[in-house]
């Protein structure tokens, strides 16, 4: 650079200053993005893409091993299972307050936890369940199973005709 | 000193000399000053050569080391990390976070690991003592006003620490596998789900499922051994440092007494970095001690009595352990431990304000107390006339959080119906 031989001017100076103010912006930009970047693409691969739990999509076996009337909780599936002569619905027993495993009761299912009671459609009666129960959609896979999907929702009161 | 020699020009006695010498050598090799005796100049050293005594200041003022000022309640906070780093790098010698496994690895403890019962009971109530002392001290800071310019960040980085604090507890009691684990750490977790837009994503990447599991298990795991004790370490070395530069703990303002000013010559140069200011600037008098010893031996009582009070107590209470986990049946009442029973106890009537709204608004005003409170009068007293109403504000929210955990701990039974303990 002919710097040094130059006479220098205050416009020079000037122009030399904004220079590098832009380039220690951008330098500063640069390694500050790419700090914000890691930092996302570490949050990104903390969260499975996989679960290794439960599945969320499994079967539970013929229609018939629901006689109608029956209501049966797979507590292990965190799910109840609720026959009324010929159609099927899937109710979460997971309680919509934290988490607790709720359980069928006579007037439809009740918390141990905090006390939260649901009618028999899942909709919350008493306690601090903040919303009602959810229904998950039920199918049954071409070799006659029935099948569960907790990552379907569906309204309340969707029943499945077999 | 005499400059070092070469084995080979020793003269006279070369290598026996060496070999005689050869302890001291070592010894003064490490040390670099012999154990101070009455001179300041020999304590200032002692303090400022040694690696683990140059945290503090060689100089310390007389109203910080008065045992009713601060009640040792922070190095008592940093001394029960300590012990549970230690015991804690003990237990993962036998410890595997597996669900089929982590809870045989408890009763191992308990049955065939020399001394594993005793290192579990140190860490379970080290642990909570830990959670208390660390809440104290907040306390502390807070009544005597400390954390006031210029102390306001690290007031901020010490209500950090108490949140770490929690949190690694709250990892912590996931680790025994058992019926409480599993039914506190979901409970805990739906929680964490009624935070506003992020609060299911936040809960499913806090437990990598849908459900607490063996992910759950892994991720509590290494949030407890590594990722939380180590942004721990970085903030209290931090916190530490901060106190170094504001000058050490805070204290009233020194009354300026008429004396006639100090009029040595003052020296310039090495010299007077050598020697010391002799140039007083102002008419303050001079409050300070060595710390050698008079800080050293506070810290070492306040050192055995904490480590004392943990091995007294694992010696006669023994940390629970429940059934395994069953995860069909919540046990009734499902409770968390005794500090988040007030946060359970405020959930339980509405989960969002309770266990959220509430909490978040009490962290956000701990956040922003010292950019509230910009006094000045009052710093350094405990329960200062000149701040009655923060004080007060402080107390009542103190008092009600700890309301809370005595409703939650003893007067709710099955369903979280209210009962009577008596």
């Amino acid at each position: 650079m002919p710097l040094a031989n130059t006479p220098q001017t205050n416009a020079d100076d000037e122009a030399v200053g904004s220079r590098r103010r832009a380039l220690a912006f951008l330098s500063g930009f640069g390694l500050f993005g790419s700090a914000v970047l890691s930092a996302f693409s570490n949050l990104v691969f903390i969260r499975p893409r996989a679960t290794y739990g439960e599945p969320q999509r499994f079967s539970i076996g013929k229609p018939d091993d629901f006689p109608p009337g029956a209501k049966l909780a797979l507590d292990d599936r965190r799910v109840c299972i609720v026959r009324e002569r010929d159609r099927l619905a899937a109710i979460s027993t997971t309680c919509t307050h934290l988490g607790c495993i709720v359980s069928p009761s006579d007037t439809g299912f009740q918390c141990p936890c905090h006390g939260s009671r649901y009618d028999q459609d899942g909709n919350v009666t008493a306690g601090p369940a903040p919303k009602a129960l959810a229904w998950y959609k039920v199918s049954v896979l071409p070799n006659g199973e029935v099948e569960v999907d907790k990552d379907t929702e569906v309204p309340p009161g969707t029943y499945y005709d077999l | 000193m005499s400059p070092p020699t070469p084995l080979q020009s020793e003269s006279k006695g070369g290598l026996a000399r060496v070999l005689r010498e050869l302890p001291s050598n070592v010894w003064s090799s490490v040390f670099r000053h012999k154990l101070p005796g009455a001179s300041g100049l020999e304590r200032s050293q002692t303090s400022f050569t040694n690696f683990f005594l140059h945290i503090h200041p060689v100089k310390v003022h007389r109203h910080t080391l008065r045992p009713l000022l601060t009640i040792g309640l922070g190095l008592m906070s940093f001394f029960l990390f300590v012990i549970l780093t230690v015991t804690g790098i003990l237990l993962m010698f036998y410890y595997v976070p597996s669900t089929t496994q982590a809870y045989d690895r408890m009763l191992d403890l308990r049955g065939s690991v020399a001394f594993g019962t005793f290192l579990r009971n140190m860490h379970r109530w080290g642990a909570h003592f830990m959670v208390a002392v660390v809440f104290l001290h907040m306390c502390r800071v807070f009544f005597t006003g400390s954390y006031r310019k210029p102390r306001e960040f690290n007031w901020v980085i010490g209500v950090v620490l108490l949140l770490l604090t929690l949190f690694s507890s709250f990892t912590g009691y996931l680790l025994p596998w058992d019926q409480l684990a599993f039914w506190a750490i979901t409970v805990g977790t739906a929680i964490a789900g009624y935070a506003p837009f992020v609060g299911n994503e936040m809960r499913y990447l806090l437990l990598g499922d849908n459900a607490v599991g063996q992910e759950a298990l892994l991720r509590f795991y290494v949030l407890h051994i590594a990722v939380l004790p180590a942004l721990m370490m970085l903030l209290v070395a931090i916190h530490f440092w901060r106190i170094r530069k504001d000058g050490g703990l805070a204290r009233p303002a020194e009354p300026v007494r008429d004396v006639a000013p100090v009029t040595r010559p003052r020296l310039i140069g090495v010299q007077g970095f050598v020697r010391g200011p002799f140039t007083k600037i102002g008419n303050t008098p001079d409050n300070t001690v060595y710390a050698w010893p008079h800080l050293f031996i506070a810290e070492l009582f306040v050192f055995v009595l904490t480590l004392a009070v943990v091995l007294v107590m694992s010696i006669f209470f023994d940390a629970p352990l429940e059934e395994p986990v069953n995860m069909t049946h919540p046990p009734n009442p499902a409770k968390a431990p005794w500090y988040f029973l007030g946060l359970q106890e405020m959930v339980s009537y509405s989960a969002f304000w309770g266990g959220v709204g509430i909490p978040g608004l009490m962290v956000l005003a701990l956040l922003i107390a010292p950019y509230l409170d910009r006094g000045t009068k009052g710093t350094g007293e405990w329960f200062a006339k000149e701040r009655l109403l923060a004080n007060t504000l402080f107390l009542t929210f103190a008092l009600l959080n700890i309301i809370m955990i005595v409703i939650g701990t003893f007067f709710r039974g099955p369903n979280w119906e209210f009962v009577s303990p008596w």
